[in-house]
């Protein structure tokens, strides 16, 4: 049933809601610049009120921008109504319809578009397949589970073969373990499908195991786009940074860049090469290095750049993650294979070190 | 969405159009003129031929035509004016005046020269006098030989009727290129074009159908003869008849909302704070007055305690007790209006949260002084909205006081007979409008101050009640106070099914079915007409105010504001005034209306929108938009939205505005009595003309009738409704 995967591009858009008493201004999406590729699933991360439904609700057509255009393939769809446009929203409440059974549901897009009541029955029942609801067909969706009703909505969605699938925070209702299965679920069923994607969310691990690329937004305005190793391993600021994984900042004077990109530059008192910089810093510049948990290790006083009292340990099996109050903030510290190992205890004194090749430097916000 | 491509579209378009509608109109203009201007010459030919053969009568001639083609002015001239020798004879000189302007010089001396030639002139500007327009003729009177003009006839003719043909052209018009022109410019611009058409046409049933009429009404009281004058207001004001009324209407308004308060307090005192037995019962009872048709408590008051009445002169053996005025309508009306009250009080009693009682007296206070420390003061701001909505609809109230009232005069009845019985319709539109002050005085405040202090602790959740608020003794009392009045409501109505079955009330009581076969046979029409009317009108007003609702609660578009309060306003204003200003504004072009059947399903609908509408609204808010937005995303358009959609899920809502829009139809009196005809009747006037050549047997009849009906389409409501409650839990559960 797959469709032809068709780009979604969407150029300069941006969305300004009035307050209908007050006429304040919220500036909901500011100038957004991206495109989604054919048959790739980009997710849209920040934290609440950012913007990203916003977005998707322009894209599906529920709301106009302000200003710029959007397009779908190579149709400029910015003012078509949703009804006129090849897209199919997940919601997050999934607005199920309460007075249709679950094949109903399912049929209505279908029987919108007036398709021979055979048809209907072979398209809904393929797709009932593909989310495994084949035994709930007649079930009214008061009576489903979330997990249940959230592949309803999925499969309502896709009967309709759409161009693009736009999906707003579909797991934020259900359980973690749920949450896991459908991640999965839904990332196979597009993949197989072949269908262009856009999946909001704000919890940044999801992001990460479901998309192609993510696209990092904070107050209306686009913060970044990558891959998710690319955001993790280099985001361009401190938010993104801490938005997508946990960090550690080191406050730092950039002395200068070197030729193969790396940084060179004073971390508590030690000259340190950072493996690589955000662009467009220059010598002198006000600057932070960031170190993943992964990255920083206990060290010996003499090759510390911060050092701090132990304020908690947790054992993971695997690892150990070890907290550490520092003049830069708690940091946490992983401890990989601890079998052996002297770890410390709370209370003690440690100094902390980093692998110079892993860390960032970022400019200090 | 605006771009220049379909600008330009819509420019040319709206452009072509309104070329066509010039066209149309000025040939349709062109054509009425040149026939009206042929009739007015064959008719000055007329006046001129029988001029008086002698010249010495020709000074009367004047006075004679003036006499004979009244609402005219004629002035005559002996030989050509301007020539030798012509000299004024008489008649009305202000036409003599303006042939004598310097600026009319020109014109004049073509008018001479026309009569001279023996040919009739037309002043080519209309001349106006005191504010109405006249076409001004200038005719020759042949002599004998036809030869020349021994005389000229200056005669102005009263052109109003055609000015206003030529106003109401141009309006037509307008109206024609506005309506294109919007709903042109939605089908061009609007992302969602059925909405836009439901918006469009929404407005234009407001406007034409409530802003219009109430426009008309109160421009009604404020001309005269074409110019702004405040003399009907001055009128009304100094007149003691009419203060009397007004006065007359705040003290019944004042009596009985005091009382009714009181009742309906107790009622929903005992019915939400103590363990009192029978609840069910004595609610249902108490509904029955909001529901049953007007008159019948009248009739039955009537029945009881009037000059016959079987309390008053069988019983009690009173000669002169007199039912009429004050005290009888203030009982009937308290009878038919502490259900609000109570309702109302009930609802404010089950929203404050009982723990707060229970804390109250757990502290160890008394009842009393839980009741009146804690109770008493929460439900203030409920008993003060109670009062205003029972005010409110006392003043407004006109079915009770027009059978009631005897030589008591209340400001409703007062404009009724002013239309009707004197045909000051000015008048009575002022009246009218007077009683909307104390109303809207009312409506604002409810809305202002109460709904901001009420309900001051609500926990949104229903408390479920465990202490009992009364001591046994206080509870007895209540009980037996609950009691008494729900006796007196069966007894009022066991007393109009009596009188169905009654030879002759007060004189004659035996057993007869006569009674049943004259009121069907004579009332049959009118209850036909009412049934189809209102039968027209319930879909109607269903649709509509659920369209309403979904656009007033979904979309967002300029005006919504004014849209809203316009449909809401038959709301608050009471139904004399409505159906004044219907009278007003639909005995006339372009809407003429009056005496048709349109009029009064018209009257019913935006009349029952309200209603329809704050269902609506309240179903639609239970209900997830993201609902309505995944259908439309799966392709379908708002309309098929609103069919497969919206309407399953607000059917309750739905179900319950048609029903009520049905039984409220069946049984208006207020507006409808101004606007009903010999084929179109309504069977609640059809009583009233019972009561009052006292058939009361008849009216009984037609009452119970009316009764049966109302229960039935509630009952039936109920087990529709009651059909879909599965449905609005998982509405409400999603
Ligand atoms: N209809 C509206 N009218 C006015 N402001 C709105 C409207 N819809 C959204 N906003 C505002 O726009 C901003 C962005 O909202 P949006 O719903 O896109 O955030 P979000 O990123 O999806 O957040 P969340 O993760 O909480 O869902 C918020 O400040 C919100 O208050
Ligand atoms: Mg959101």
């Amino acid at each position: 049933m797959a469709a032809k995967s068709v780009p979604v591009t969407l150029s300069s858009v941006t969305k300004i809601f009035r307050d209908p008493k007050t006429r304040a201004e919220v500036h909901a999406v500011e100038n957004a610049n991206f495109d989604v590729k054919p048959g790739e699933l980009v997710t849209l991360l920040g934290p609440s009120g950012c913007g990203k439904t916003t977005t998707l609700r322009m894209i599906g057509g529920f709301e106009l921008p302000t200003k710029g255009r959007i397009l779908i393939g190579d149709s400029d769809v910015t003012f078509l109504p949703p009804n006129g446009r090849q897209t199919a929203t997940v919601f997050q409440s999934y607005g199920l319809f309460p007075h249709m059974d679950v094949f109903d549901n399912i049929a209505y897009g279908l029987r919108i578009r007036k398709l021979p009541q055979s048809e209907i029955k072979e398209r809904v029942e393929a797709v009932l397949e593909l989310v495994g609801l084949s035994d709930l067909a007649r079930r009214a969706p008061g009576r489903l589970s979330g997990g249940q009703q959230q592949r309803v909505a999925l499969a309502r969605s896709l009967v309709v073969e759409p161009q693009v699938l736009l999906l707003d925070e579909p797991l934020s209702n259900l359980d973690a373990l749920l949450r896991e299965q459908m991640r999965v679920e839904i990332r196979r069923i597009q993949k197989s499908l072949g269908i262009t994607a856009i999946y909001v969310t704000h919890d940044r691990i999801e992001a990460m195991s479901l998309s192609d690329r993510v696209i990092v937004m904070r107050d209306g305005r686009i913060q970044q786009i990558g891959s998710p190793g690319d955001i993790y391993e280099r985001p361009v600021s401190m938010f993104v940074a801490g938005f997508v994984g946990k960090v550690a900042f080191f406050p730092a004077q950039l002395e200068g860049m070197e030729a193969d990109g790396r940084a060179l530059c004073t971390v508590g008192g030690r000259q340190v090469r950072a493996g690589s910089a955000a662009e467009g810093l220059g010598a002198g510049a006000r600057v932070v290095v960031m170190a993943r948990p992964e990255s920083l290790r206990l060290v010996g006083r003499g090759e510390a750049v911060a050092t701090g009292l132990v304020t908690a340990r947790v054992y993971l099996g695997s690892s150990v993650e070890i907290y550490v109050k520092t003049d830069a903030g708690e940091i946490l510290v992983q401890l990989d294979d601890p079998s052996g190992k002297t770890i410390p205890s709370e209370g003690e004194t440690v100094w902390i070190g980093f692998d110079e090749k892993l860390v960032r430097v970022l400019p200090a916000e | 969405m605006f771009t220049k491509k379909k600008l330009i579209v819509f420019a040319v378009v709206c452009a072509i159009f309104a070329a066509g509608e010039y066209w149309i109109f000025s040939t349709l203009q062109n054509t009425f003129e040149k026939n009206s201007v042929k009739e007015m010459t064959s008719l000055v030919r007329a006046m001129t031929a029988s001029a008086p053969k002698d010249d010495e009568d020709l000074a009367d001639w004047s006075g004679q035509l003036a006499g004979t083609y009244a609402g005219n002015r004629f002035f005559v001239i002996r030989g050509v004016p301007g020539e030798e020798g012509s000299e004024s004879v008489g008649g009305d000189s202000a036409l003599f005046d303006i042939l004598g302007l310097p600026a009319n010089a020109a014109t004049a001396e073509h008018a001479a020269e026309s009569v001279s030639y023996l040919e009739v002139f037309r002043w080519p500007e209309k001349v106006s006098f005191s504010g109405v327009p006249y076409t001004l003729m200038v005719a020759p009177v042949p002599d004998e030989e036809n030869g020349s003009a021994r005389a000229t006839l200056l005669a102005a003719l009263d052109s109003s009727g055609y000015v206003a043909y030529g106003r109401l052209v141009q309006t037509l018009a307008l109206v024609a290129f506005v309506l294109f022109a919007l709903g042109f410019g939605i089908a061009t611009f609007s992302r969602d074009p059925i909405s836009g058409y439901a918006i469009l046409v929404l407005s234009a049933v407001v406007v034409a159908f409530v802003a219009y009429p109430l426009f008309e009404a109160v421009r009604l009281t404020l001309v005269r003869e074409g110019r702004f004058s405040l003399d009907v207001w001055k009128t009304i004001l100094s007149n003691r008849q009419y203060l009397q009324a007004l006065w007359g209407s705040v003290q019944l308004g004042i009596v009985t909302a005091t009382i009714s308060t009181f009742i309906g307090f107790m009622y929903a005192f005992a019915v939400a704070r103590t363990s009192m037995k029978g609840k069910k019962l004595v609610t249902a009872l108490a509904t029955m007055p909001v529901i049953s048709p007007p008159f019948s408590l009248t009739l039955s008051i009537i029945l009881l305690f009037g000059k016959n009445g079987i309390i008053t002169k069988q019983l009690l053996g009173l000669q002169n007790f007199n039912i009429y005025g004050l005290g009888g309508l203030a009982l009937v009306q308290t009878i038919s209006m502490f259900p609000i009250a109570f309702l109302t009080m009930q609802g404010v009693l089950q929203a404050i949260d009982s723990t707060l009682e229970d804390a109250s007296l757990d502290l160890n206070a008394s009842r009393w002084h839980t009741f009146s420390h804690v109770t008493l003061p929460l439900a203030a701001p409920g008993l003060l909205s109670s009062w205003l909505l029972v005010f409110t609809n006392s003043l407004a109230d006109f079915a009770n006081p027009l059978l009631l009232s005897g030589s008591y005069h209340v400001l409703s009845v007062e404009s009724y007979i002013e239309v009707t019985g004197m045909s000051r319709l000015n008048n009575g539109a002022a009246l009218s409008l007077l009683l909307l002050l104390p109303t809207l005085t009312a409506f604002l405040v409810q809305r202002r101050w109460v709904s901001k202090k009420s309900f001051v602790v609500v926990t949104g959740k229903p408390s479920t009640r465990l202490s009992d608020l009364a001591s046994p003794g206080a509870r007895r009392a209540l009980t037996g106070f609950v009691a008494v009045v729900s006796g007196l409501i069966v007894g009022l109505y066991a007393t109009i099914v009596a009188g169905c079955f009654v030879k002759n009330w007060g004189i004659d009581y035996s057993f007869t079915l006569v009674n049943i076969g004259e009121a069907l046979t004579r009332g049959r029409q009118a209850l036909v007409s009412t049934i189809t009317l209102a039968g027209i009108a319930t879909p109607i007003a269903g649709i509509l105010s659920m369209v309403a609702a979904v656009i007033l609660v979904r979309k967002k578009f300029p005006g919504k504001r004014i849209l809203e309060s316009l449909i809401m306003t038959p709301f608050a204003i009471p139904g004399t005034l409505v159906g004044i200003s219907f009278i007003l504004a639909f005995n006339k072009p372009p809407l003429l209306l009056v005496g048709t059947g349109a009029v009064l399903v018209i009257n019913y609908v935006i009349r029952e929108l309200p209603v329809g509408l704050e269902g609506g609204v309240a179903a639609l808010r239970q209900i997830d938009p993201s609902i309505e937005e995944a259908a439309a995303d799966l392709g379908a358009d708002q309309a098929t939205i609103f069919r497969t959609i919206i309407l399953p899920l607000i059917r309750p809502a739905f179900i319950s505005s048609m029903s009520y829009t049905f039984v409220r139809s069946m049984t208006a009196v207020s507006a409808i009595i101004f606007l009903i005809s010999a084929r179109w009747y309504h069977i609640t006037i059809q009583i009233y003309n019972f009561s009052e050549n006292l058939r009361f047997g008849l009216a009984s009849v037609l009452s119970t009738t009316l009764i049966i009906i109302v229960l039935a389409v509630f009952g039936l409501m109920r087990l529709l409704v009651r059909q879909s409650e599965f449905l609005e839990k998982t509405v409400t559960t999603q």
